[in-house]
């Protein structure tokens, strides 16, 4: 059946964006609005709407080219384009009004070609393509890069293009071998199936899952990500590393672990190792940043190791779980960049220092970041606890089945990723205390709540993350995550543990009220200033709460690791860079200019030559 | 929702049976405490006296407070705890788990701290600022060893989750009687020292130092509640531990009398443990907790992997 349905999600805002190259800014916005509300509905009819049986087969549109089958998809795929659709037009309700003015113009023209670019990725059938999509998304990335305005923002272009670029090769690397392996047989994804046994494929299988931990942010590829989130522009920052590319490179590695290999049990503990690592390290670094955006930027990359904790530890329970914490963990983390984004618009900072006390200028946003902050931090009932405690308990039955020795490891790394999630909670209480809470500096007396469009955006938001911590079976795992999983040949979860979050939140609710009554009947309320023992409020004496983790960073033990973190000797990249000019230098050296040097080194070469021959 | 469940919310073992036992075993302990310091201690019941009288009193907020968190704040901790007690209350006397597992219990606890920091720091007090500070990071400290003391009845009971299935798991042995369990119930103790505040880990209030921290404005009801559910926490916390460890309450003859003692002991060893030392700084706890506490309990499960 060659039907041009699936094909419209990448051709309309492709064309979208090239037509918004010559347009005024306000029908750029009209034209990606449409556009995106067009794609949104598609969706949704899919989903809810027409309900239609072989579009929910997956079987309904295959595009081919020359005898090649381009585009096709499944319930993975159709799912995570959802979700690409849903963000997408949030996103864009939010940066109708209040984008940086210099950099409107070209923001409306990549914003379709992102949403283009990642939709092709997901529907992508054919190796060549699917490469060629995935390169467009890193490139977007580059340029989305370019469009910030603080120093760096050059530098950190480069840093995400080099890190996206090198990956990127060693993909087609990837899948070049997985075709050798083959018996070069097709190069549709959905016929791959390597068995990770020999050398070679251990080779392709990480040459591939190095660009899903690139794009995704997992350690040791993630240090692209916090500078990203500092530079560009919020609004990239919440759509790109906060949400698609977290799509796409946990889409990719779902794909890596069910069809593309078949993988051992050695390369789940290497799996589940990294994700552990990719938490704790993250959100270590996460807890003694002072400049918001790259506070965030660290989370990104620490729950990413909750996805691959999941993903990788072979166990259904889990497996759901990643998936759903990978959907999760876009809702809140676009939600809390979004946030910021507005204290940032309406302040003119991020640095957390020179925050504080707004949770009265801005209330709505505040509860929208209180639901983002809690979410991230797998309060109960919001959908950050929901998917973790799949994941734990997944990793629990994982851990029930090994030897011992294996059995310690995998429950060293659970217990890694759930202090993560006590981390993560400090992090953000930090994180709140510091832009709202506390004491406000006297120069922040006048701001106002953000502009309406804005804080639809975050609400709905926060209303998903609400949504999907009750109704987490219902909805997402039902309707979106178990069919994958049933498409992809795993068997669907059954819980082992217990939680029932609406009867939780019902009784909840019952004492609240009830202790509500009782203030309301008792309360006998009188306003009065802050008693600090008859010293006066002064300014001063202002706790911002970016220094409450000094004392775990000046730990003996810990201090060394953060120094040595601060000046980037973890930092793949830095390292790299370093290294590679060390061994420029050193070739620098061997060229001074000396005629009787350069014949030496030719007589040298020549002889060297011979031998060998 | 069955009608019982508001059967085990609002009276046993949850609202009225924790509550009350809540007031009474504070005043045990302010009772024990004043012998250790020589004095004859309050009246009996002066902790039913002290929350009534604290319902009557003005409610005093800060103008530059956010109202409705300061409000709201010690009414969420309130009735996440007795939520809670009623969970685990329910899988110990009746042997009957609803809402939640050990997982959902675990990261519930931490809302109660969430709830100190939000309510306290939004009067922009620097008083309750610091206290929120120290709040977030002792949960720090001891969360590490908490986890860990929790996996280990987890993976004895052969990866039972839910409460009442730990509980069924120690028919044949208790987890206490093994090297594991009673490695892990130590550290549990000095982890529920600290996550309720107590001294040495009373850092967060501090009272001498930084004057309550976090509830340092607060009056009236809302403080009427938030010292009702740090005493609820004198049920709860004893509780989890028994019920993880020590296989429960038995109430038939002579169990009943064996509960008592059983939950007394805990008590009584917290509040010695209160009334022995003297406050300790924050970073001397993190180094408690990370560098002795934690890897003591990682010997627990490490034992308890094995079988021990």
């Amino acid at each position: 059946m060659n039907s041009p349905f699936i094909l419209l999600f990448v051709a309309v805002p492709a064309i979208v964006a090239l037509v918004n190259l010559f347009l005024p800014v306000l029908l750029r916005k009209l034209l990606n609005l449409l556009s995106s509300l067009f794609l949104l509905y598609s969706m949704i009819d899919v989903f809810f709407i027409s309900k239609s049986a072989e579009l929910l087969r997956g079987d309904f549109g295959a595009i081919t080219i020359w005898g090649q089958e381009i585009f096709s998809v499944d319930q993975m795929s159709l799912f995570t384009l959802f979700f690409i659709q849903i963000l997408a037009v949030i996103i864009l309700i939010y940066s109708l009004k209040g984008v940086q003015a210099d950099a409107q113009k070209s923001f409306y023209a990549l914003f379709p070609l992102t949403i283009a670019a990642c939709n092709g990725v997901i529907l992508s059938d054919h190796a060549i393509s699917f490469v060629v999509f995935w390169g467009l998304s890193g490139m977007t990335l580059f340029l989305f890069a370019l469009l910030g305005r603080t120093k760096e923002s050059p530098a950190t272009a480069v840093k995400t293009i080099l890190i996206m670029g090198g990956t990127d090769a060693l993909l087609v690397m990837g899948l070049a071998l997985m075709w050798v392996l083959q018996g070069q047989a097709s190069w549709a994804l959905s016929a791959l199936n390597t068995p990770v046994t020999d050398g070679l494929s251990w080779l392709a299988f990480f040459l591939v899952l190095s660009a899903a931990f690139a794009k995704a942010g997992g350690f040791p590829l993630h240090t692209w990500l916090p500078d990203f989130s500092r530079d560009a522009q919020v609004e990239s920052a919440a759509l790109l590393p906060a949400s698609l590319d977290k799509l796409l490179g946990i889409y990719l590695l779902a794909r890596i672990v069910t069809t593309w290999f078949t993988i051992s049990f050695i390369l789940n503990l290497i799996l589940m190792t990294l994700g552990a690592i990719t938490v704790i390290t993250a959100v270590m670094m996460a807890m003694n940043q002072h400049n918001g955006r790259r506070l965030l930027g660290y989370h990104a990359v620490s729950q990413v190791g909750y996805m691959i904790l999941g993903i990788g530890s072979g166990n259904p329970v889990a497996f759901a779980g990643g998936l759903f914490h990978m959907i999760n963990n876009t809702i809140y983390k676009s939600n809390l960049f979004l946030t910021l984004g507005s204290v940032e618009k309406q302040t003119g900072t991020n640095e957390l220092d020179d925050l504080g006390g707004l949770a009265r200028n801005m209330p709505i946003t505040f509860i929208m970041a209180l639901v983002g902050a809690l979410s991230i931090s797998g309060i109960p009932p919001f959908n950050g606890f929901f998917s973790k405690w799949m994941i734990y308990q997944g990793v629990l039955e994982t851990a029930k089945t090994a030897a011992p020795g294996y059995q310690l490891w995998i429950l060293v790394c659970l217990i890694l990723a759930i202090f993560g999630s006590a981390l993560t909670l400090a992090s953000f209480m930090k994180f709140l205390h510091a832009i709202y809470l506390g004491k406000r500096p006297e120069k922040l007396k006048d701001i106002k709540e953000t502009s309406a469009n804005q804080w639809i955006a975050t609400g709905a938001l926060a209303v998903l993350c609400l949504i999907f911590g009750l109704a987490a079976v219902a909805v997402p795992l039902k309707i979106f995550i178990y069919p994958a999983m049933a498409n992809a040949g795993l068997e669907l979860p059954a819980f082992s543990g217990l939680y029932q979050p609406i009867l939780l939140l019902a009784l909840f609710l019952i004492i609240f009220a009830l202790g509500m009554i009782i203030y309301v009947i008792t309360k006998n309320v009188r306003p009065d200033e802050i008693y600090l023992g008859g010293m006066a409020p002064l300014e001063k004496f202002r706790i911002v709460g970016t220094a409450f983790y000094n004392e775990i960073r000046n730990m003996r033990g810990l201090k060394g690791v953060y120094d040595a973190a601060d000046k980037q000797a973890f930092d793949a990249y830095a390292v790299g860079e370093k290294s590679s000019l060390a061994l420029s230098r050193l070739f620098q050296k061997a060229h001074p200019g000396l005629l009787q040097l350069y014949v030496l080194f030719i007589v040298i070469g020549v002889v060297v030559f011979l031998i060998v021959l | 929702m069955r009608p019982e469940y508001l059967f085990y919310l609002l009276v046993f073992p949850g609202l009225l049976f924790t509550g009350t036992l809540g007031l009474v075993v504070g005043c045990v302990d302010r009772k024990v405490s004043a012998r250790f310091q020589f004095r004859v201690g309050p009246p009996f019941l002066q902790n039913f006296n002290d929350f009534f009288k604290l319902l009557g009193k003005e409610t005093i907020i800060t103008k530059e407070a956010v109202a409705s968190l300061f409000i709201s704040a010690p009414f969420i901790a309130f009735s996440m705890i007795v939520l809670v007690s009623a969970m685990i209350g329910t899988a110990m006397f009746f042997g009957v788990s609803f809402g939640g597992d050990v997982i959902v219990v675990m990261y519930l606890l931490m809302l109660y701290s969430v709830m100190v920091i939000l309510g306290g720091a939004c009067t922009g007090n620097v008083y309750s600022s610091i206290g929120a500070g120290r709040e977030i990071k002792l949960l720090l400290a001891d969360e590490l060893a908490f986890i860990l003391v929790l996996l280990v009845p987890i993976v004895k009971s052969g990866y039972v989750l839910s409460l009442d299935g730990i509980l069924a798991a120690q028919q044949d042995g208790l987890f206490i009687g093994s090297a594991s369990g009673i490695i892990a119930f130590i550290v549990g103790i000095l982890c529920i020292q600290a996550k309720m505040t107590l001294t040495p880990f009373d850092i967060p209030e501090a009272e001498t130092e930084i004057v309550d921290g976090p509830f340092m404005e607060y009056s009236g009801p809302p403080l009427a509640f938030w010292k009702l559910s740090h005493l609820m926490m004198w049920v709860t916390f004893p509780f989890l531990l028994i019920l993880l460890f020590w296989g429960g309450f038995n109430l038939s003859g002579l169990g009943i009398l064996w509960a008592i003692l059983k939950y007394l002991l805990i008590v009584v060893v917290m509040i010695i443990i209160k009334n022995t030392n003297p406050r300790v700084r924050i970073d001397t706890a993190l180094n408690f907790f990370w560098k002795y506490a934690t890897p003591l309990a990682l010997i627990a499960l490490i034992l308890a992997v094995l079988g021990a």
